[in-house]
């Protein structure tokens, strides 16, 4: 109470006398605040503030305080030990669980400025000293380093009656680094730092905190090199040897993985042959039907066009003992033709007459002869139009066949030839051999474009179908034809017999048979607008026993050169290119001739007969000769 | 002499078995108080954080007229005030003081919880749910000193009585709500610190054999 009367009474005499000394402007003391108060160790504590203006003057500055229980104030008893703008409390002015209250005051002689007062209990504002006696160490742990850190509790704070509980933490970090690595040590204290680089050089801090207090300022640094150590290195290549081995598996097995890719990338597969609707499944069961049914296109033969092609019915079967060329046609009017022809069965006319002698008759059912250049068109075509007259004509062909076969008398019925040219001489003279091997040819030029039925087997000829067999057969024996024409025979297989007879019948003329010499077909390329029927020989194969086809080496044409008033055509043959055959006489060739089939291109019901010529070749094969359909005329020739 | 040495057996005896019964109840008491510590602990940080929470949004005008903690109903007990004096005070009575602080705060936790329900104050959900715990931590840290007294011998089972005697209502209105609950949660805050000060002293005392506990 005194002091303060006393301070009250200086202050009010400064109050008065400063304004009349100064003469200036002075004023009083700018507000002080306290900062902040702390206690290191829940003993002591010290408590700062900041002085306001001083107003000019020199300020004093004094720090009043109140516990909470009495209403005494006291003045700071320590204003030098924690520096300027201070007070300390030492041990017997500080009491714990206690309110203490204070306030600044700042003093000038104009007058005072008094702080807003503070509440404050000792046990609240604990901010320890760092850790002290910090060392750092390396040691080992199975040949990998690490750090050990270990420190002590601040001086002043005693842990030990456990008066105050102090909880640490550290921090690390390379030398180079920015960041720092925080740990928190709890209690202990003591510390392992692992997963060091080699070589590097670290920095260690720690501060700790009282339970319920403030954490202390970061300790002094200590700094620690860490040694090179081999087993970094090491380390480092083994894992790069399991990285290499690891990508290398993977390597591997993407490699596996797509083998077959690679493999059609860099060794493409060689295509094989592949047709449209063909199953290689059914040809193993061995059904054929099934086979060419898959094959047949719907709307085969196409029906849009409109030009004279269609209009030609028949495939010629021309024998050409030169050339050896096959030429073949296919047509619509194959249908209606052979129905003619059926009709043209029952007919009496001198068309059939001429047929009794083994004449090749011009049949409008002809079907397609495939030699050499065979192609699946041609093969279902030939095998649709077969399959078309099949039913209609097997009994039909069944006993001309026979017939035919049996003898050589072509009385009974028409022979509905299958326009197939042949060159009578050579052929039949052949042995039996030869046309065995070349019924065999000519079969495989048949099949050439199915795939793979070059089998002599009986079933699989049949099988294809009549019609294959039926030109196939061209040049056979009668017997060689018997077995295999038996079911479903074509009407052209009664002309090929025919023809082959007729080639018998030649025989005695004294042309020798020269070497095999399969049936040349002539295909009738179309009629164009003079009228002329162009004939394209298909070449059978020469010669050739393997039976691969051939494919023809010239084309002859045969115009037609012109209708006679009987409607038969008169074709004319021109030969485009000479292909002697090796083995092939010269007086063959001169002896034989073409025998051309015609086609009544205006649906004549008469039997077209197949006219064998037989003139002398003179060298030259550019015959001049008109190859004319008369039955007459071919009767005369070779047999009549 | 027959006499003598059978007293002297017997007296030997004894001391053994009082050296392992201390011993054995040092170990568990130490394992007890470590316990209890924690719990203290625990439960004066809460009251910290609660006090922080209220303190943010406090009317100026409350910390003028606020009551003195002189006025807290525990007041009355006499505890030591500084180190010096505390380090002096036994174990027993060590204990025997935070027992009756822990058990004069009972019926006054209960009182806060139920106005905090209507505290006008926008963490009043928070506030709420912290007042339970705060229950819930000074119930299971009682019943952990209970055990512990027991152990620690007949001086130990005295607790101070220390009503409250504020009544289930804190205020009527809102200013005095607000101040009447801050006030007596800065109130157990000092004394949940009390409570975790006094264990702690006694678990470094008890852990003679674990320096490393201190």
């Amino acid at each position: 109470m005194m002091k303060k009367a006393v301070e009250l009474v200086l202050l009010l005499l400064l109050l008065f006398f400063t304004p009349h000394i100064m003469g200036k402007r002075y004023s009083p003391p700018g507000k002080p605040t306290l900062t902040r108060c702390r206690s290191p160790e829940k003993e002591t504590f010290t408590c700062w503030w900041e002085p306001g203006s001083d107003g000019g003057l020199p300020t004093t500055h004094a720090l009043y305080y109140r516990k909470e229980s009495s209403e005494r104030v006291y003045e700071c008893p320590d204003y030098h030990t924690a520096g300027e703008n201070s007070c300390f409390f030492n041990k017997n002015d500080t009491s714990i669980w206690v309110n203490y209250n204070i306030t600044v005051v700042a003093t000038n002689t104009l007058g005072s400025a008094f702080s807003d007062p503070v509440d404050v209990d000792v046990v609240y504002i604990v901010k320890p000293n760092p850790p002290e006696k910090q060392t750092v160490t390396i040691m080992e742990d199975k040949g990998w380093p690490f750090l050990r850190v270990s420190w002590e509790p601040p001086q002043k704070a005693d842990t030990r009656s456990g008066w105050i509980t102090l909880i640490y933490e550290l921090r690390v970090k390379l030398e180079e680094e920015n960041e720092w690595e925080m740990h928190l040590a709890g209690h202990q204290k003591t510390f392992n730092i692992f997963s060091l680089r080699s070589g590097g050089k670290y920095l260690v801090e720690v501060r700790c905190k009282p339970d319920h207090g403030f954490w202390s300022e970061w300790s002094s640094t200590s700094y620690i090199k860490v040694p090179d150590y081999f087993h970094r290195e090491k380390s480092v290549w083994i894992l790069l040897t399991i990285f290499s081995a690891f990508i290398f598996l993977i390597l591997t097995w993407l490699l596996h993985m797509n083998s077959r890719s690679l493999k059609n990338c860099i060794l493409p597969p060689v295509p094989g042959p592949k047709i449209k609707g063909f199953d290689n499944q059914l040809l193993k069961n061995g059904k054929s039907d099934e086979i060419f049914s898959a094959l047949m296109v719907s709307n085969f033969p196409p029906t849009t066009s409109s030009n004279y092609e269609d209009l030609l019915v028949e495939y010629l079967e021309v024998y050409v003992p030169v050339e050896q060329e096959l030429m073949q046609e296919e047509s619509k009017d194959l249908h209606g033709g052979c129905l003619k022809c059926e009709r043209s069965t029952s007919d009496s006319d001198s068309g059939r007459g001429s047929c009794d002698s083994h004449t090749l008759l011009m049949d409008k059912c002809g079907e397609t002869k495939e030699e050499g250049r065979h192609t699946d068109r041609a093969s279902s075509r030939m095998l649709t139009e077969a399959q078309r007259h099949q039913k209609g004509w097997e009994k039909d062909t069944l006993t001309y066949a026979h017939g035919d076969m049996v003898s050589p008398d072509m009385s009974n019925g028409r022979v509905k030839t299958w326009p197939s040219v042949f060159s009578p001489l050579p052929q039949y003279s052949s042995n039996p051999l030869d046309k065995q091997s070349s019924l065999e040819m000519a079969k495989q030029h048949c099949l050439s474009t199915s795939s793979c039925l070059t089998q002599p087997g009986h079933s699989t000829k049949e099988a294809l179908g009549p019609s294959n067999w039926d030109f196939c057969l061209g040049n056979k024996q009668p017997h060689l034809l018997h077995p295999q024409t038996q079911v479903g025979r074509q009407l052209q297989a009664h002309s090929e017999v025919n023809i082959s007879n007729i080639g018998r019948k030649q025989a005695p003329a004294g042309l020798q048979s020269p070497a095999l010499r399969s049936t040349e077909y002539v295909e009738v390329q179309r009629v164009n607008e003079e009228d002329l029927v162009l004939l394209q020989p298909v070449v059978s194969g020469c010669g050739r026993i393997e039976g691969y086809p051939q494919m023809p080496k010239g084309k002859d044409y045969s115009k037609v050169k012109g209708v006679d008033s009987d409607n038969m055509l008169l074709l004319q043959r021109e030969v485009m290119e000479e292909d002697w055959c090796p083995g092939v006489d010269q007086e063959i060739n001169g002896g034989t001739g073409n025998c051309y089939t015609s086609s009544t291109v205006n649906t004549t019901q008469k039997p077209t007969a197949c006219i064998h010529t037989a003139m002398p070749v003179q060298g030259d094969m550019a015959l001049a000769m008109n190859g004319y359909v008369d039955t007459a005329t071919m009767c005369t020739l070779p047999t009549c | 002499q027959k006499l003598c040495r059978k007293t002297v057996e017997f007296m030997h005896r004894q001391l053994i078995m009082l050296y392992m019964v201390a011993a054995c109840r040092a170990v568990a008491i130490n394992d007890l108080l470590d316990r209890a510590s924690e719990r203290s602990d625990i439960l004066h940080s809460l009251s910290t954080t609660l006090s922080h929470d209220l303190d943010s949004q406090f009317p100026p005008i409350g910390r003028v007229i606020m009551p003195r903690p002189s006025m807290c109903h525990t007041a009355s007990l006499q505890t030591p005030i500084d180190k010096y004096q505390a380090l002096q005070v036994s174990e027993s009575d060590l204990l025997s003081l935070a027992r009756s602080l822990l058990q004069a705060w009972e019926d006054p936790l209960a009182v806060l919880s139920t106005s905090a329900n209507t505290l006008p104050h926008p963490a009043q959900s928070s506030i709420s749910n912290k007042i339970q715990e705060l229950q819930e931590h000074s119930k299971n840290l009682g019943d952990g000193l209970d055990i512990l007294s027991g152990k620690m011998g007949p001086a130990a089972q005295t607790i101070a009585s220390l009503p409250y005697r504020g009544g289930n209502d804190i205020g009527e209105d809102r200013i005095s709500k607000l101040i009447n609950f801050n006030f007596l949660l800065s109130c157990f805050r000092r004394d949940s610190h009390k409570i975790d000060s006094f264990l702690k002293i006694l678990r470094c005392r008890a852990a003679k054999m674990q320096p490393e506990m201190c």
